[in-house]
């Protein structure tokens, strides 16, 4: 996206003003649309619509041995696909950047088990466990990549369904299962500690939040602050520019706040959502 | 990942043998972090950085290159001459960096490969981040600027030890930049702030306490330019309360600006000893 300079300092004053283009104020969202279980195939799916970034986001399960080194957790793997659909600039490898940048920061966030308890995906210690493939799909662009996936991911994990498992026989070296195929045998995960990323963009002297792609073009730099209950477990500075220290500290609060506002109406919003609604499909 | 032919890659599916060593238990471990006196097994305080070498010119093919320890980090950082961005086909205003950061195979305990995993792609990134504001980038349009950094002995804060490395090898090639870029790590466990964890205690604050969730940990990194008091980079991984950080925030700035005392020193040390070799002549 070009903007010109009268274009920017627009933008520049309505920040400052407190009145965005859209007619925002700097702590406001766009806002949301959120769908789950809307994948038949996967274990668990959600689509999140922010204004003009749509998120579809499913999640796989499959069984793996654990690692060595930590015999007792299970696994959780992030992939972030940039479609060509979103943007012409993700054509070929273009997206590769960003999709790295984003999953990354899911797998640090998600890291902490106080934020994601793998131990529960642990089906016996050293031969057996869960993984969990989170799959991102980006179908549109519209600024704000990084609030939008958490979102997405988080309702998707809520939504995911772990198959019981009925019996693990341990004979000699080998071991079998067995895994309960009824369609409604199975158990949820726990995501209230799943972290909520916010993105806080600085506009001149302003921090603001849930920038759309022009106001993004206009920042001097901004910071992804992820958030898992009231603590941190990932932070870091996008956009390619600089932040005082006392400007950093002032949007880890603003961040702060507005995660777990986020996270308390995700939360209830997920709640609200009834098992036996009868629409499928995304594209209503 | 597809397997490098040409190179020779280790035996697959090796461990290593640690894991079948008595393992302390993490209680244990953290009572062996401080000594009887309140020092660090190295003997620090905990909020004291490890002694640092900085040594420009280290690689003579490259155009500027600097080598750096930091108790028994060792890195080595070149950065090469200004080309053509390969692949592009538009005109980009601003130049551009390429980083890529790359334990050694032999640098940590358990084997590194060849290939850039998730965590050195991860560091590479940061690294590209913490020096990019630093960086005239006008000055050289649609030219990039490679910047490798090698590890060659992990003893913990590894990253901040590249960035730092970095921006003297950035300084030695004369590219030119507003500031000088320093970068320290701080660990946080059991809600105790350690300056420039050496690997043991990095380890310690990236792993959790299954029996107690209410206390901190995690790992902090901070890139600083000084001069102009600009954060240029904050990576922050684990589970840490705002309170914390903003205590790590203020020690790490400070700190920075030690180091970049340090850095300068050495830098000047380069530029007399180019003179005097001059005025030889």
């Amino acid at each position: 996206m070009a903007l010109c300079e009268a274009e920017k300092t627009f933008i520049l004053h309505s920040v400052e003003e407190n009145f965005r283009i859209d007619g925002r104020q700097r702590g406001d969202y766009r806002p949301m649309e959120l769908e789950t279980n809307i994948v038949a195939p996967s274990f668990g799916s959600a689509r999140l619509r922010l204004a003009n970034t749509d998120v579809l986001v499913s999640v796989k399960l499959e069984i793996d041995s654990p690692t060595l080194e930590q015999p007792k957790l299970g696994k959780i793997e992030f992939f972030v696909d940039c479609s060509a659909n979103a943007t012409p600039d993700f054509e070929g490898r273009g997206g590769d950047n960003l999709a790295t940048e984003i999953s990354n920061c899911l797998s640090s966030a998600y890291k902490s088990s106080t934020a994601f308890d793998a131990g529960k995906l642990c089906i016996l210690k050293g031969s057996k466990c869960w993984k969990l493939y989170v799959d991102i799909l980006l179908l549109e662009c519209g600024g704000n990549l990084y609030d939008a996936v958490s979102l997405a991911v988080k309702a998707a994990l809520w939504d995911t369904r772990i198959p019981l498992v009925k019996s693990v026989v341990v004979d000699g070296n080998k071991v079998d299962m067995e895994v309960s195929d009824e369609l409604f045998d199975c158990e949820r995960l726990d995501v209230t500690g799943a972290p909520i990323m916010v993105t806080v963009c600085k506009i001149g002297d302003q921090c603001i939040v849930d920038p759309t792609t022009a106001e993004e073009h206009c920042s001097g730099g901004s910071v992804v602050v992820a958030v898992s209950k009231s603590n941190f477990s990932t932070i870091l500075q996008t956009g390619g520019g600089s932040l005082h220290p006392m400007t950093l500290l002032e949007s880890l609060k603003l961040g702060q706040t507005v995660a777990q506002r986020l996270d308390s109406t995700l939360i209830n919003t997920l709640k609200q959502i009834n098992d036996n609604s009868t629409d499928v499909g995304f594209l209503k | 990942m597809p397997v490098d032919l040409k190179r020779i890659n280790g035996p697959e599916n090796t461990v290593s043998y640690k894991l079948y060593t008595p393992s302390k238990t993490f209680k244990e471990e953290l009572k062996c972090l401080f000594k009887s006196n309140n020092k660090r097994q190295d003997g620090r305080n905990s909020l004291e950085h490890r002694k640092m070498f900085i040594k420009t010119g280290i690689v003579s093919q490259a155009k500027g290159s600097a080598y750096l320890e930091l108790g028994n980090t060792k890195v080595i950082v070149s950065v090469f001459d200004p080309r053509e961005i390969p692949n592009k086909t538009d005109y980009s205003q601003k130049g551009v960096l390429y980083c890529e950061f790359k334990y050694a195979t032999f640098s940590c305990p358990q084997r590194r490969n060849f290939q850039q995993d998730s965590e050195e792609k991860q560091n590479s990134i940061i690294l590209k981040q913490s020096l990019e504001p630093a960086v005239c980038l006008h000055e050289f349009p649609n030219f990039q600027v490679d910047i490798y950094a090698l590890i060659l002995e992990n003893d913990g804060s590894s990253l901040s030890a590249a960035v730092t490395c970095a921006c003297v090898a950035l300084a030695h090639a004369s590219v030119p930049m507003y500031d000088l870029v320093t970068a320290v790590t701080m660990g946080v466990v059991d809600n105790q702030i350690l300056m420039d964890p050496t690997l043991k205690e990095q380890q310690l604050c990236e792993v959790f306490d299954e029996t107690d969730t209410k206390s901190d940990h995690g790992i902090i990194v901070t890139s600083f330019m000084s001069t102009h008091q600009q954060i240029s980079q904050f990576y922050q991984t684990g589970n840490i309360n705002l309170e914390n950080i903003s205590k790590s925030i203020s020690i790490s700035t400070d700190a920075s600006g030690d180091i970049k005392l340090l850095i300068e020193k050495c830098i000047v040390n380069h530029v007399l000893k180019g003179a005097n070799k001059s005025n030889e002549e």
